[in-house]
């Protein structure tokens, strides 16, 4: 732990390669140290500190730290199995919803730490939204889907008592209704049927409505796993340009698998690999045109994974 | 369709065969044949049993293998086309005329009617020929054989809708005359009925009487009817939903999001399928035993509720657990994403999705407890004839009072009767129905035709409120 410890003490900041004090100098370790250490302007929105996860004896994720900026893209890739998806579930605690699953090492949100006693979960994934690789809307109409987490909060009341003692936020509820879509580019398709079922939407737009339901709570950061595996090009390309727009409010983190993808809509990415380490993150342009890690230049380059 | 056989293995007709019609067909062949010749040995040639039943098998025996060994063409029309012709043979012939009657000569008296043999041997030999046939059609190999299959599955089901057309059936025409016995049709025959409206008490008159349904058993009365019976059996299903559903909803709530898995929640499970079994007669006497001291020593309608209540309950707790473990995890995920709570996920996102499978297990229990008789005999039905003044009237019935419990309804404490036991009060009961009810048969159907309305609308209020949560969550 007291590596840990240690780490938590830095700042974003330190930029130069530290040798690690608990990895017996052994150079591969050190040289990753150096790998991952990415400095970049702007303020850490999420720091992530020697996080390790099990699931039962299975060690899916070793050692990971890195520091995300705020309001900006970040891409994980990496092989199948790699640990991509467990790490991005680390950030909104969702790996806590998996009874065998273990975590230990530190996430901070502007600072304050995620894995201690008495952090409110609610809260946080309400700060953290989370879109998932399938498009999972819920059986419900598209207008219900948007509202469901405001409306879950409290934030506004729509139900039968507010209706008859006019309290009604029926005019709020409209307007996020709106403004959520919108900001997923999905309004003029929808605006007409907003009572319609949300399954009868089609892929791309259903995972667009995933979408527009994370912002309606307002989070800070949004984790997307994967949400265009699923999606043809044209939905796909539809996604990476909404992406791209929300970047500019939000702090994105999204896993993929495509290269491409990730080197068009990110700012900076970070490479997972077999074993569930990180082998190396920093600028997008700096990671695919000029690779430090012999591994991650194969990797890119289609030779491994 | 022998021909049609026969003129296949001789090249005239174009097919496709196989080397053999299979193992299935000549057991399928073997059978019927066998038990005809020993039948034919033992009746016609006087051969005893045991040797009846020696040539019925070694004829089975060796109609089977001619129909493996020989081609698939001849093998699965000749053994069958042969049958069908002895047995139309045998009953135009009359050998087995409408008089004929096979004493099984056992002990007990038991013997087989034409009236019954007869058409069954009709059927099935429709089936098998048309089995044959069918395969005939598409000409043999891999396509005769699926048409072959295909028939025999789609008979399968056709007479699963046959068996309730003919039920239905009999029992309305049955019934009918009996339920319409002393009706009228027309402007002003019916009872009156007053609403209190803010003061004013409007009266109007139903344009129909029906006796049988509005009446109960009185002395005086013109018609007799069943109505006691009738408000009894809705009274105590709505009183069992009400008392199961919310208590098997919960259960199933809790074994699958809450409890961890593990022998506790197999238990349960174990239990629950064992408590589904238990006879109802077992219920009964549990109800009988423990519920009705508790409530003053007598039979009463709430006794009746809720032994039917505890009947319904392990069958609502199974499917609404089915529903819900079938409900997709991403719509949990997804909920937990954006930060709700478990118990409003379960509320708003759950519940809906796994209620069409809930709502399909209470239409399957009230099925079943709508038209138990066991239990209703020992914890909640009075005597045979129930008069029109013991109606339950468990709405009126409600009273409050000043101490505990508060709520009083002596209605729900008194026995009253349900149709399916009224039922079977008028057939056993036998003596005394001719000073009450003109003609027993017909009062035995007409309640037979009742209780099987009631149940069906029951089940037709269950498919609706099912059809109704389905629409809500898909999108067609």
């Amino acid at each position: 732990m007291s590596e840990i410890e240690s780490t938590q003490t830095q700042t974003h900041q330190s930029t130069a390669s530290q040798p690690s004090q608990t990895t017996n100098g052994e150079s591969d370790e050190q040289l990753r140290e150096a790998w991952t250490d990415h400095a970049f302007d702007g303020d850490t929105k999420l720091a992530v500190d020697g996080l390790d996860v099990h699931y039962g004896d299975d060690h899916a994720l070793k050692d990971v730290s890195m520091e995300i900026p705020e309001r900006s893209v970040t891409a994980l890739i990496g092989p199948s199995g790699c640990g991509k998806s467990t790490f991005l579930r680390c950030l909104n605690r969702m790996n806590d919803r998996i009874p065998s699953a273990r975590v230990d090492g530190s996430v901070r949100l502007d600072g304050s730490e995620l894995y201690q006693e008495g952090v409110d979960l609610v809260e946080l994934r309400k700060r953290v939204g989370m879109v998932f690789q399938s498009p999972n809307p819920f059986p419900k109409s598209i207008r219900d889907n948007i509202s469901y987490g405001p409306r879950k909060h409290g934030d506004i009341d729509t139900g039968l008592i507010a209706r008859m003692i006019g309290r009604s936020d029926e005019r709020q509820e409209r307007q996020l209704v709106e403004q959520s879509l919108r900001q997923a580019a999905l309004w003029d398709e929808v605006r007409d049927r907003l009572d319609d079922n949300a399954l009868g939407l089609s892929g791309g737009q259903q995972q667009r409505l995933c979408i527009a339901r994370a912002l309606a709570t307002d989070p800070e950061v949004l984790l997307m796993d994967e949400p265009a595996s699923a999606l043809d090009p044209i939905a796909t390309s539809k996604i990476e340009e909404l992406i791209h727009e929300l970047s500019r409010e939000y702090t994105v983190v999204i896993v993929t698998h495509n290269m491409q993808q990730a080197e068009r809509i990110s700012d900076q990415t970070a490479v997972f690999l077999t074993g569930g380490k990180l082998v190396e993150y920093g600028d997008t342009e700096q990671i695919f045109d000029d690779p430090r890690s012999q591994r991650v230049d194969d990797y890119i380059s289609g030779k491994f994974g | 369709m022998a021909t049609f056989g026969v003129g296949s293995r001789l090249g005239y007709v174009d097919t496709n065969p196989d080397r053999s019609a299979g193992l299935v067909a000549a057991v399928a062949a073997g059978i019927p044949w066998a038990v005809i010749c020993g039948g034919a040995a033992s009746e016609l040639l006087g051969f005893g049993t045991v040797l009846a039943i020696v040539a019925g098998l070694l004829t089975g025996c060796l109609v089977s293998a001619a129909t493996a060994f020989s081609r698939e063409d001849i093998g699965s029309t000749v053994p069958l086309g042969a049958l069908s012709i002895v047995t139309g043979l045998v009953f135009l012939t009359s050998v087995l005329g409408p008089e004929w009657v096979w004493s099984l000569g056992w002990e007990q008296p038991a013997s087989l009617t034409a009236e019954f043999v007869i058409p069954i041997g009709t059927l099935l030999n429709a089936m098998f020929a048309g089995w044959a046939a069918s395969k005939a059609y598409g000409g043999f190999g891999a396509r005769g054989r699926h048409v072959g299959a295909y028939v025999l599955v789609y008979l399968n089901a056709l007479s699963i809708v046959a068996f309730l057309f003919v039920l239905v059936a009999f029992t309305v025409v049955r019934g009918v005359p009996g339920l319409l016995n002393g009706a009228e049709f027309g402007l002003g025959v019916g009872p009156a009925t007053t609403i209190e409206l803010a003061g004013f008490g409007f009266t109007f008159v139903w344009p129909f009487s029906v006796p049988f349904v509005m009446n109960g058993v009185a002395l005086l009365n013109d018609f007799q009817g069943v109505l006691p019976a009738i408000v009894g059996t809705i009274w105590l299903v709505v009183g069992a939903v009400l008392f199961a559903v919310p208590l098997g909803i919960g259960a199933a709530i809790f074994l699958t999001e809450y409890a961890e898995q593990g022998p506790f929640t197999q238990a349960v499970e174990i239990a629950t399928n064992g408590l589904w079994s238990t006879p109802s007669i077992v219920f009964g006497l549990f109800g009988f035993a423990f519920l009705i001291p508790r409530f003053g020593n007598s039979k009463s309608l709430l006794a009746g509720m809720l032994t039917l209540g505890f009947m319904l309950l392990p069958l609502v707790l199974i499917t609404s657990r089915e529903a819900m473990i079938s409900v997709p995890d991403e719509y949990r995920d997804a909920s937990a994403a954006l930060g709700v709570s478990k118990w409003q996920t379960i509320r708003s996102v759950v519940l809906p999705a796994a209620l069409p499978g809930v709502v399909t297990g209470v239409i399957l229990g009230v099925g079943r407890i709508a038209g138990e008789t066991a239990p209703i005999l020992l914890t909640m039905a009075g005597g045979t004839f129930v008069p029109g003044s013991q109606t339950a009237d468990v709405i009126g019935g409600f009273g409050f009072v000043a101490s505990p419990p508060f709520v009083t309804n002596p209605e729900l404490l008194q026995a009253t009767s349900a149709l399916p036991y009224q039922l079977f009060a008028l057939i056993t009961a036998g003596v005394g129905l001719g000073d009450n009810v003109a003609n027993p048969d017909e009062f035995r159907w007409a309640t037979a035709l009742v209780l099987l309305v009631v149940v069906l609308s029951f089940y037709a209020v269950g498919i609706a409120t099912r059809y109704y949560f389905r629409r809500k969550l898909s999108y067609e």
